[in-house]
């Protein structure tokens, strides 16, 4: 009785030989090793911490089919959202406040500061594009640190530029802030959908996945990285233009209330954003307490019968 | 809702972020956090909030069930058919239904046993199903193991465009089907009894009676028929002479297979309880096809025994059981002949299928089975010979232990009973010709 070909997978990550070997040639080739064979041990892979954030294990264990189109075109998409992102972080984050600028100061050599920031920009640029083309989520997740790193300093309450050729308005500055914020939350999403497409497309070719109307799925998500954007910058807009539209409102009854508290410096600094963040997001909760979700695809599902 | 590890990333980096601009006084980091919380709030919204509680049916059962509740999503499965051999192939059908008005993403994953492999098609499906549509997934599961299975649950799983969130909703449908040991094409078994039952059968024994092949000549007696009187040889001789024949009966064969635990010793495709179910599918076809009445014998944890018959109907009792078998237990085999012995047929063939391991009862059974003119073969599967070809088990610890289990075949054989030390490469005839001496 031979065991069929058919059942090879059964043994996956060992070497099983078909056949037993007599005892005497055995004998005369199997060493005294009472050790057990590496091969006997199947291969386990647990993602570790870093994997899991990206749902399993770190994808450059996986090979990657060559990129589909939908693919090429996220790379080029989450690539030029790195480049504008870059730009943008240049100009709203200046060094000043930054552990680097106070190294640099404490050395007395400001220029080393500068050299650090231009250098983390840059660097983040690099791991970003290699890890877009690469489909390397280790240097994805790299850029997006020091895309995060270099925001994180001590700044004035209010914004501040390191570019002095910007506006002064304060609704350009915010604007631009927003934009960037945007830009971030982006390309951590494009990038982010490189990978997730290439493991799907991988996966549709290889056949362990079928996809009816790929092109329907694909085109839901594409007018979901418009939508989404938007209105995640409308919602950005509304709190940081808090001391805009609370006055506003106050106004309706009292104007010299209203003009004393868009002149106040707690709604223009960053408590301002928070106490809008509070309200818009107090909003959210309501419409998540009264369920609104389901109320909506209710409403969706009984207006088309 | 559930969050994927991606929204509880961005939920965390929002609440540190935004939390760290407050430190700092930092604008910039707030605004991010505050476009993070959007994106995630909005993506919740987005989550499609249907339910998806559904009620699975077969599909040749939805014409008789227009009462049942089905609510936006259904699923229905077909199997092309409920009893196979090993490796033989299955062919599955899952129909998914969205009775929403709504289109909307699902992912879908019909789930089939660990052993098996999808051959062709995909088990796992992501699409975009409209409202008021249905769709077909086809699948080929290969079926390398015997053994009792069910494909089900169906997982469906609704999330947003981002993977951000998602629900699942598991689709109680399940279908079960049965695989069979494969058989091999047995020509001889070189099994006889040596005490015919009186019907008529394929197997010519050594006594002259009713049958085919000629036995001898012998001089007529009155109530002879006369197509039996041989003309010829009554010309040579000028007496009467007669025609006898060899015998043609049926015998009662007990199959006896050990599924104890130690049987399944080995990987999981070749191992000593999946031999000895696949021999004994062979020999219970082969016996069968000849009209003998076949029994059969399971013990592990319980005795679990078959009694004989003949006949199709016995073929697929005896593959049901076979199919069933699991590793279990220590019963020795002392026991099950204990049990068995008063109620078969003295002189029977027993064909035992075990690999003789683990058991000190073995010798006393065998003995036992003897003493009353059993014809007992024993073909036994060597567990290490599996463990040896999976490299489990050192040259040292191989041959002490392949001396003791010749030690106890030599006994085995000096009781009388036909024993072969199977191989797993050994064909089922090979190793049945083997133990006659051939």
């Amino acid at each position: 009785m031979t065991v069929s070909s058919d059942t090879a997978h059964l043994y996956d990550g060992k070497t099983v030989r078909s056949g037993a070997p007599s005892r005497k040639h055995a004998a005369g080739k199997m060493t005294s090793s009472v050790e057990i064979p590496k091969d006997a041990i199947p291969e386990v892979n647990i993602p570790s911490f870093v994997e899991s954030l990206f749902g399993g294990p770190l994808v450059p264990k996986m090979k990657f089919l060559p990129a589909a189109k939908n693919v090429q075109n996220l790379q080029f998409a989450s690539a030029g959202a790195m480049v504008v992102l870059a730009v943008l972080t240049y100009i709203v984050t200046p060094q000043v406040g930054t552990p680097w600028f106070a190294f640099g100061n404490l050395l007395g050599i400001p220029a080393i500061g500068t050299a650090l920031h231009v250098l983390i920009i840059l660097g983040s640029i690099m791991t970003g594009f290699w890890g877009v083309f690469q489909r390397d989520a280790r240097f994805l997740l790299a850029s997006y640190v020091l895309f995060i790193l270099i925001s994180l300093r001590f700044a004035a309450s209010t914004v501040t530029f390191s570019a002095d050729l910007l506006p002064d308005s304060e609704g350009a500055q915010k604007s631009l802030l927003v934009l960037y914020a945007v830009f971030l939350v982006m390309y951590i999403e494009l990038s982010n959908g490189v990978i997730r497409f290439s493991m799907l497309d991988t996966s549709i070719r290889t056949g362990e996945v079928y996809v009816m109307n790929e092109k329907k799925v694909l085109s839901r998500y594409q007018a979901s990285l418009i939508l989404t954007p938007l209105i995640a910058g409308t919602v950005a807009f509304l709190t940081l233009f808090v001391n805009v539209i609370i006055p506003w409102f106050i106004g309706i009854i009292d104007d010299t209330a209203a003009q004393r508290m868009s002149e106040s410096v707690e709604l223009t600094s960053v408590y301002g954003v928070a106490l809008g963040t509070m309200l818009v997001f107090l909003v959210v909760a309501g419409m998540f307490a009264i369920n609104l979700p389901l109320r909506i695809q209710q409403f969706r599902e009984q207006s088309d019968e | 809702m559930a969050w994927s590890r991606k929204s509880a990333m961005f939920a965390s980096l929002a609440a540190a972020l935004y939390l760290l601009g407050l430190v700092l006084r930092n604008q910039q980091l707030v605004t991010v956090a505050v476009v993070f919380l959007s994106f995630l709030t909005y993506a919740a919204f987005r989550t499609s909030h249907a339910d998806v509680a559904a009620t699975g049916r077969r599909m040749e059962d939805q014409d008789f069930d227009e009462g049942a509740e089905f609510r936006n999503l259904n699923a229905m499965r077909q199997l092309s058919q409920a009893r196979v051999f090993e490796d033989s192939d299955i062919d599955v059908t899952l129909r998914i239904q969205n009775l929403s008005n709504l289109s909307r993403i699902l992912e879908v994953r019909d789930s089939v046993p660990e052993v098996m492999r999808v051959k062709k098609g995909a088990n796992y499906a992501l699409m975009e199903l409209g409202g008021r549509r249905e769709t077909e997934l086809k699948y080929t599961l290969e079926c390398p193991l015997r053994g009792f299975y069910t494909v089900g649950p169906v997982a469906v799983r609704v999330q947003d465009t981002f993977g951000l969130f998602h629900r699942e909703k598991e689709i109680h449908l399940y279908d079960d089907f049965l695989v069979f040991p494969k058989m091999e094409d047995v020509k001889d078994a070189f099994v006889k009894s040596r005490v015919p039952k009186i019907f008529t059968g394929a197997v010519n024994i050594r006594q002259p009676g009713e049958g085919s092949n000629f036995y001898n000549l012998r001089e007529y007696v009155p109530g002879d028929p006369m197509r039996k009187v041989n003309w010829k040889a009554y010309a040579r001789s000028g007496k009467m002479m007669v025609n006898d024949f060899e015998r043609d009966a049926v015998s009662d064969i007990i199959l006896i297979i050990d599924s104890r635990n130690v049987s399944e010793t080995g990987p999981v495709s070749r191992n000593s309880l999946v031999y000895s179910t696949r021999a004994a599918a062979s020999l219970a076809q082969y016996f069968l096809s000849r009209r003998d009445s076949v029994g059969l014998v399971i013990y592990g944890d319980e005795i679990v025994s078959v009694d004989r018959d003949t006949g199709k109907k016995q073929l697929y009792i005896l593959l049901t059981k076979l199919a069933g078998a699991m590793a279990r237990g220590n019963t020795p085999l002392k026991v099950v002949t204990n049990r068995i012995m008063p109620h078969i047929n003295k002189g029977s063939p027993i064909i035992i299928l075990s690999p003789l391991e683990d058991d000190p009862t073995v010798v006393d059974a065998v003995r036992d089975f003897r003493a009353r003119e059993f014809d007992v073969t024993l073909l036994s599967p060597s567990s290490l010979e599996f463990e040896f070809d999976a490299r489990r088990l050192d040259r040292t610890g191989y041959e002490v232990l392949k001396t003791e289990r010749d030690i106890l075949i030599s006994e085995l054989r000096g009781l009388g009973a036909n024993v072969m030390d199977w191989e797993p490469d050994m064909l089922l005839s090979t190793a049945l010709a083997g133990a006659r001496g051939f």
